[in-house]
């Protein structure tokens, strides 16, 4: 299943599992610093550390190596031969990516046998590529394309294929999301190594060798991972290509604005391509402390979505009880009489879209109005400490830290579907490292294997009293984590678990001070926001606040119903999509999605990061914020802040590290959160989560529930469920 | 304020009220068609005011009568902002000629934005002049009007895939009047001047204030 | 003798007055088409509008339309018919129904004017798909 780096079998014997093509943080601070040695690269001297390759030595003095096959985060397969360099005194050209450096050697990358290599590389690879890089959508951006140009020849020796042709390869029907043109491939098997080291899906592999060999799924089947977009990205010529995204636009032609997924609560960097105003793709974008440089399938993908079902006009509710389309100074009017009229009677609902200026906004007007009433749509625990003490609803020991443990304890939580790239970072360690993994909670499939610790809550326990087998692991682990999914904190019971685990937290010994056992999982990107501006999680004021006024901020998720309000309630929708929170409503307001507006969101590990406007908002629809501070003017308690940055200035008072982006601010206070904590009895109902196979995590939000990609996703997803069985 | 007073609030956006202009479009031609070739002697007079005759209410009479007032004065009293642009500036002079006199219409060219009511945006906007011209246009005082003359300022016209041409000056500013032609003739001009003196006979403003 | 005088130019008023049937109508026509011209009136067409020649006028101005009554105030240069434009705009000297070469075919519509304005007037509408679909309560 998994073929070993290189380097780790060279240094396998002494180092045990541990890789020096995975990079990772605290690498260097653990193993024993063996002795560097010097190799020279176009005759510049570099130190390596031994175990180096070729390739990685000539990165560190800026020397890129052409390559096909090698890619920094999988394993090095070493066959498209591109990277081949001379050494000197070596007979032949070694490829770079699969050979660690030896002292003294002396590298040259611009050689006449070097640059004679890669071009017969390159004389080779083309002789069954077909050229048809004017239908390619890989053209602008294709690996293969360029480095032709800069390292290829100008003509082919290979002139037989003039009369019998090229290669030709059937396509594969691997999904609706990766468009595959087999032709095209020239075998690097990145896409492979993904799979199966990435992913954890052993479904692509190679058949046939020599001209013969093609990459597929060996029997038709569909690729079906939440991270299957990523083997577009890796394929570097045009084999794999997007589906959704295929003869849209060339990558000159297209605008592209950084910015921040808001579809799960990772809060993944991503890149949006736009042109004429439209999101034509998503792609990520590195950042080696959150999504290094995957992106799940939902986060690629459902961008369509943004594009159907979309409030683009304000409504109002007539006589006959329909949604009729209105202007703005209307709407405003209406909305502001009912909000008038309701006096402190006003409650907001958080949904999972909501930016934190909005937040803010809708906070601000609330509380002039003398209304303590503000939720989010997802529960969480207010006993004990609650909210008031960060530590106890972030995922303290960040993402990137999930690598390092060597014990995790999942709690009634789905990883792999919840937060796929955090999922990543487990089997990652899970594989290259020692680390065990043991779940209580409803037995999902993660990709790797794990203890099963049982679904009931009693368990954590058992742990804690050291009945149970498990809490010997516990205690013994050097670097544990403990991982508590939102879902299971929204039962009756969400306060007695996160007790538990509290206590349990805190009966870990972690070999480092900084280490933070204690983590939560969010499933939503406004989660942790609201939960730092200061909302209460869960809708409980709303149902017995008798309002006559309700804010819905974009909440989807059907956690206020008709029947929980009261019958002269006025229900105002503020979002972007028309789903059951808008259908509920009286009045709608149109605001912005996340491609749509610089807002603010903080991701579950506390970290703030913004997106940016990469397209405007659709018809009438506004950016939200500004909505509530028009809305305020017209209620007669005008909000003041005019601008963005006054409004930024306002978040920081509330909380500072909500500015602070890009960075995450580290939650203290395990031990008064723990202490807290009233210990409760746990219910025995097994634990679950909303999410448990691939076809459920497609469609989870009103963004994902509009795109038609996510529900072909569904279907295949089902279908190949059926095949199975 | 005055704007939303002078147009009333039409969703183009909306599905209904776009499948309601598709058939409208189409549907005058087959009513038209079915006439009779008779002359239509029998019709109506046309009334002077678009506003109210009810005299029931008296309050709602008498401001409709005051608007009339008021949009007698203003239309008889438009007077535009030069904004020659292109070669459709040539065919704006000539409105103010002899031949054409628009001064017999009280339209009399301004050289300020100040004093001016209309701006009449003659030939091709392009990238650099766009602000320029909304710079302008922000100076005139309220009540204003646009008149977009030729197909340039119209909607980029020949001009319309150059990359430094704005696609129609009503991405910059709100147009009330489209005068089409390249150039249009001073004639055509000419009857969009009057055509913004319809427009300024249906204005409300006096109504909706009291309604208000 | 008396035109060197200028004594037609009254006479001519006179004329003028009484053609038009007193100074009472006169007045009411100048309200009306803020001229008051004497003319033969050379046709009449299908929606009552009248239309005069004068040649004694000076080029440009010796034709002229007097529009139908109904009209009243709210007269237009799109309310004189295709046949009638020529003529009026000095393409043809030869009224529609002097011109033979007029065919008149089944197909040909009846003349509008400018409907812009009101309910029927014409609104551009977008052929394409549009890049965003918005949402519609009643679908749901």
């Amino acid at each position: 299943m998994l073929r070993f780096t290189v380097s780790k079998v060279l240094n396998g014997a002494k180092n045990g599992p541990k890789t020096l093509t995975v990079l990772t943080r605290w690498q260097s601070d653990q193993a024993k610093k063996p002795e560097k040695i010097e190799v020279f690269i176009d005759d510049k001297s570099v130190m390596v550390e031994p175990g180096t390759t070729v390739l990685q030595a000539a990165a560190l003095v800026g020397v890129e190596i052409p390559r096909f096959c090698y890619h920094e985060r999988l394993a090095v397969a070493g066959n498209c031969r591109m990277c081949l360099v001379e050494v000197e005194k070596s007979p032949k050209p070694v490829a770079a990516c699969a050979m660690p450096v030896m002292k003294g050697w002396r590298v040259k990358t611009d050689s006449e046998m070097t640059r004679k290599a890669r071009e017969g590389v390159m004389e080779f690879l083309l002789v069954n590529h077909p050229l048809d890089c004017p239908i390619c959508d890989q053209g602008g951006e294709c690996d293969l394309q360029d480095q032709s140009m800069a390292f290829g020849s100008d003509r082919s020796r290979f002139v037989d294929n003039d009369f019998s042709g090229k290669r030709a390869v059937e396509d594969k029907d691997i999904g609706p999301l990766i468009k595959t043109t087999m032709t095209r491939c020239i075998h690097c098997t990145r896409c492979i190594r993904f799979a199966s080291e990435v992913a954890g899906v052993d479904d692509l592999g190679t058949t046939g060798r020599g001209s013969d060999m093609q990459v597929g799924t060996y029997i038709e089947k569909l690729f079906l991972s939440e991270l299957s977009g990523n083997i577009i990205d890796l394929c570097p010529v045009g084999a794999l290509t997007s589906k959704p995204y295929s003869f849209t636009a060339r990558p000159w032609e297209i605008r592209k604005v950084d910015s921040i997924d808001v579809l799960d609560a990772v809060g993944s960097n991503i890149v949006v391509s736009t042109r004429t105003g439209e999101v034509l793709r998503i792609m990520p974008r590195i950042n080696e402390e959150i999504n290094e440089e995957w992106l799940s399938d939902k986060s690629r993908f459902a961008y369509d979505g943004l594009k159907r079902q979309r409030l683009v006009t304000p409504m109002l509710r007539d006589s006959s009880g329909e949604l009729k389309p209105v202007d703005w100074e209307a709407a405003l009017l209406t909305v502001g009489k009912q909000i008038k009229n309701a006096g402190d009677k006003i409650g907001a609902v958080a949904g999972g879209f909501a930016d934190a200026e909005l937040l803010i906004s809708v906070k601000d007007l609330l509380n002039r109005l003398g209304s303590e009433n503000l939720c989010t749509e997802h529960v969480f625990p207010m006993d004990g400490s609650g909210t008031d003490l960060r530590s106890s609803y972030l995922l303290n020991n960040k993402i990137a830290g999930a690598e390092e443990a060597d014990l995790v304890l999942l709690v009634g939580t789905n990883p792999r579907l919840e937060a796929p790239l955090l999922n990543s970072r487990l089997r990652k360690a899970y594989i290259h490292k020692e680390l065990e993994v043991a779940m209580i909670g409803p037995e999902v499939d993660l990709r790797y294997e794990y203890e099963h610790l049982g679904a009931d809550p009693n368990v954590l326990k058992n742990i804690a009293s050291g009945s149970h087998a498990f809490a010997k692991k516990l205690k013994s682990a050097k670097r544990p984590l403990i991982i508590v999914g939102s879902d299971t904190l929204e039962r009756p019971d969400g306060a007695a678990i996160l007790a538990s685990v509290q206590a349990l937290a805190s009966s870990a010994s972690p070999q480092e001070k900084s280490w933070k056992v204690l983590n939560v999982l969010h499933k939503v990107a406004s989660q942790v926001a609201a939960l730092d501006i200061g909302y209460t999680p869960g809708v409980e004021k709303i149902r017995n606040g008798n309002l006559k006024v309700v804010f819905l901020l974009g909440a989807d998720e059907g956690a206020i119903t008709k029947e929980d309000l009261p019958k002269d309630c006025f229900v105002i929708y503020q979002g972007h999509h028309g789903d059951r929170g808008a259908l509920l409503a009286d009045a709608v307001l149109p605001g912005a999605a996340y491609t749509e507006k610089q807002a603010t969101y903080v991701n579950t590990e506390g970290r703030a990061q913004q997106t940016l406007v990469a397209v405007t908002p659709p018809g009438r629809a506004r950016e939200d914020w500004k909505i509530v501070r028009a809305l305020s003017e017209v209620v007669g308690e005008k909000l003041p802040y005019d601008n963005l940055d006054e409004i930024r200035d306002r978040l920081e008072q509330v909380a500072p590290h909500l500015t602070r982006y890009g960075r995450a601010e580290n939650a203290n206070y395990f031990k008064q959160a723990a202490a807290l904590a009233k210990s409760a009895n746990l219910d025995s109902t097994p634990l679950d989560v909303k999410i448990k196979e691939l076809k459920d995590f497609y469609m989870t939000d009103s963004i994902s529930r509009a795109s038609p990609t996510m529900a072909k996703c569904v279907q295949a997803a089902l279908k190949q469920k059926e095949a199975k069985c | 304020m005055l704007r939303s007073a002078l147009v009333p609030c039409k969703d183009s956006l909306s599905n209904t009220n776009l499948l309601r202009s598709v058939v409208g479009g189409f549907g005058n031609v087959q009513l038209k068609r079915n006439q009779s070739t008779q002359p239509a002697t029998q019709q109506e007079v046309r009334p002077w005011s678009p506003h109210t005759k009810d005299k029931n209410n008296l309050a709602e009479y008498a401001f409709a009568r005051l608007d009339d007032l008021l949009n007698w004065g203003r239309k008889g009293s438009i007077w535009p902002l030069t904004f020659g642009l292109a070669c459709c500036a040539v065919e704006m002079m000539h409105i103010a000629a002899p031949r054409y006199d628009m001064d017999r219409y009280g339209v009399v060219f301004r050289a300020s934005p100040r004093q001016a009511d209309v701006i009449l945006v003659a030939g091709t906007l392009t990238n650099k002049m766009a602000p320029a011209l909304r710079k302008v246009y922000d100076q005139m005082p309220e009540p204003r009007w646009v008149v977009s003359m030729g197909s340039c300022a119209n909607g980029g016209g020949y001009y319309h895939y150059s990359y430094s041409v704005v696609r129609g000056c009503d991405r910059i500013i709100p147009v009330d009047i489209y005068v089409p032609g390249c150039p249009p003739t001073a004639e055509a001009l000419l009857y969009g001047v009057l055509q913004l003196q319809k427009k300024v006979k249906r204005m409300n403003t006096l109504s909706m204030w009291y309604r208000k | 003798m008396a035109n060197y005088f200028g004594l037609s130019a009254i006479t001519n008023f006179f004329k003028t007055i009484s053609s038009h049937g007193g100074l009472r109508a006169s007045l009411a026509k100048m309200y009306r088409m803020d001229s008051v011209r004497m003319g033969t009136c050379v046709g009449t067409d299908k929606y009552g509008n009248k239309y005069y020649e004068n040649k004694s006028y000076f080029y440009g101005r010796n034709r002229w339309i007097e529009y139908a009554p109904y009209y009243a105030l709210e007269y237009d240069g799109s309310q004189i018919p295709a046949e009638w434009f020529g003529w009026m705009h000095y393409k043809t000297d030869l009224i529609p129904s002097q011109d033979p070469s007029r065919p008149q075919y089944k197909w040909m519509t009846d003349h509008t004017e400018n409907l812009t304005g009101t309910p029927g007037q014409y609104m551009p509408y977008s052929t394409t798909r549009p890049k965003i679909e918005a949402w519609s309560p009643t679908k749901a």
